[in-house]
């Protein structure tokens, strides 16, 4: 059941009726069954993944949460000096570690052999010459396994890292692993945003409703019309990569970033919105990336819920362990106070973005992939006084409008390069595209070349008044405008006219049928 | 020099535009950030003599200079 598909809404409708007639302790039941009865209908094979990981990450946190129970109650029985409550804590977390790193090995265990196995297999299979080796693609790779896997070990982190309680219900606890609208392509969300929002049985509320609905609208805009339209020219290009060069290749990377944006955040916005009718807040994936004056900002924004998920349960815990504080010391004996401090943070930030690129796949132009971004990100931290130093001499006003631009528009055209390693079929085809990319024929522009690749010329025009209305609306919530509350207040003739123009918007210019795959999204298969 | 003067100065060499008295959100609102928590740790484990684990870094406890305050002193006890 595709989430922009009419059987997706009416399931949707049917589980909000049932929801909203249910006795309010009841109504999370619902939407636990929803949950299931849509896991099951999109991937009955990799269900049993799903418990294996709900019911090992509940047992561990439970576990966790008894070694904290008897350490507060020796606590409370004797009187300890400092030396002697410390030992006690020391004793309490060693044992609490082993119940971590068990359900830990375990459950990301599970996701390296089902995500990556399959690959190397294929990749030996090619380095040996062994055709019956190509068993990797029929590897199952569990939907949303990377999603919820990530969900469910933040919360076995931070119940070891004491920050709440282990849940004592364990089918409660299955709902927070497998909320529906998030088990796809996340937010990958945390225990204390999200699951008391689950249990909670909230009231029907007109406005909240129909606020929810219409952001789901606005996601299926951005799914239908935008990326799934351009994706045929992005298609086009990146399968015949062989017959492209200079504005083609430009075309169609500049095609994927607009396309991955709109799919990517329309989700989010489905997701959100499907939340929202239940009085569910999810955390905000995206903060209009593409406005980021420098990589750093653009990966705040960007999968916001990754990047977080990265820094709390990779970045700091290595950047501030006992081994990396000496580490810096020495550093800073070599190379002076400021890298011998930059250096545990370009070591983490470098593991940190070489997992988020792993994360998406096994393939070594995902590696690439992180490692471009980190590159980046690294070489602004280390050299930002000469960079500061070179605009003053140049006397660059850093604060006028047009300077922004052009850092944004370098942002842009950073992160868009390095999505050659991620929308390349290989690492080496992404090598073979950007040198493409440099052939110079912008004539092609012109004679009509462009619109031999999937999209004719009306399809450029609509592309290009839906990006201009979506960048309006970006601009309205950069300045702190809420669209649907703006629209909310306004007459109901003029409310009206805006929200049946956007859905015939959907039903006449979204892209269906044959040669069109509305069906999935990018980040459903990571 | 106050431990409450110690910290105003660790801080202000780390974000020299910021006026950390009057902040009380200073995690919440992305003031710091986390390239600047990382250093600000270093500093504070040097400056007080204590050990800020990865436990700590909870935004309730580096939100303002008062909380931050409580922290530290609760870590050295």
């Amino acid at each position: 059941m595709p989430i922009t598909s009419i059987s997706f809404i009416i399931f949707l409708a049917v589980i909000a009726g049932i929801y909203f007639v249910m006795p309010a302790k009841k109504r999370w039941m619902v939407l636990l069954a929803a949950s299931y009865i849509f896991y099951l209908l999109a991937s009955p094979k990799s269900f049993v993944f799903l418990l294996i990981t709900t019911v090992t990450t509940y047992y561990g946190g439970r576990q966790i949460g008894k070694c904290e129970e008897r350490y507060r109650k020796r606590l409370s029985e004797g009187e300890f000096d400092r030396a002697a409550r410390k030992e006690l804590k020391a004793e309490s977390k060693k044992e609490k570690k082993k119940w971590m790193l068990a359900v830990l090995i375990l459950n990301f265990g599970i996701l390296a052999v089902m995500k990556y196995f399959g690959t190397y297999i294929d990749m030996l299979a090619e380095l040996l010459h062994a055709d019956w080796m190509h068993v990797g693609s029929s590897i199952l790779i569990p939907l949303g396994i990377s999603f919820y896997t990530f969900q469910s070990m933040s919360y076995i982190i931070d119940l070891y890292r004491g920050k709440y309680d282990p849940d004592t219900s364990l089918v409660r606890f299955a709902l927070f692993v497998s909320w529906f609208p998030l088990i796809i392509q996340g937010p990958i969300s945390r225990y204390d945003q999200l699951a008391l929002q689950l249990y909670e049985g909230h009231e029907f509320d007109y406005t909240r409703v129909t606020r929810g609905a219409q952001l789901i609208m606005w996601g299926f805009f951005k799914k239908l019309v935008i990326a799934d339209r351009v994706a045929v020219l992005v298609s086009t290009v990146f399968d015949n990569y062989k017959d492209y060069s200079g504005v083609y290749v430009i075309a169609g990377i500049v095609g994927y970033s607009i396309q991955l944006y709109a799919d990517f955040s329309g989700g989010m916005d489905i997701s959100q919105g499907v939340s929202q009718i239940f009085g569910i807040k999810l955390i905000e994936n995206f903060e209009r990336p593409y406005f980021s004056l420098n990589m750093n900002e653009f990966w705040r924004r960007w999968h916001v819920s990754l990047g977080n998920w990265c820094r709390d349960y990779i970045f700091y815990p290595i950047s501030l362990s006992k081994s990396f504080s000496k580490m810096t010391k020495k550093a800073r004996n070599i190379f002076g106070d400021r890298i011998g401090k930059l250096t545990p943070i370009i070591i983490a930030q470098t593991a940190s973005f070489v997992i988020i690129g792993i994360w998406h796949g096994a393939q070594i132009k995902y590696l690439v992939y992180g490692f471009y971004q980190a590159f980046f990100i690294n070489i602004g931290l280390i050299f930002q006084p000469q960079f500061k130093r070179l605009a003053e001499i140049l006397r660059i006003n850093t604060d006028a409008w047009s300077w922004k631009l052009f850092l944004m528009i370098r942002t842009f055209t950073l992160i868009t390069i390095g999505r050659f390693f991620d929308r390349g079929p290989r690492f080496l085809v992404a090598v073979r595209m950007i040198r493409a990319m440099f052939v110079f024929n912008p004539e092609e522009l012109f004679n009509g070349g462009i619109f031999t690749l999937g999209m004719l010329p009306r399809d450029f025009q609509l592309i290009a008044v839906c990006l201009l209305i979506w960048l309006g609306v970006s601009i309205a919530q950069e300045k702190g405008y809420v669209i649907r509350d703006v629209i909310g207040r306004q007459n109901l003739l003029f409310r009206w006219f805006i929200y049946l123009g956007g859905f015939i918007a959907i039903i006449v210019f979204g892209v269906y049928g044959v040669g069109y795959d509305a069906n999935t999204f990018i980040y459903r298969t990571f | 020099m106050s431990m409450r003067e110690e910290l105003l100065e660790i801080l202000e060499d780390i974000r020299p535009d910021t006026d950390f008295e009057g902040e009380e959100a200073l995690i919440d609102d992305n003031i710091l950030e986390s390239l600047d928590i990382v250093a600000l740790v270093g500093e504070l484990n040097d400056a007080f003599d204590i050990e800020i684990t990865v436990d700590e870094l909870i935004p309730d406890n580096f939100n303002s200079v008062d909380r931050l305050l409580d922290m530290i002193e609760r870590l050295q006890d």
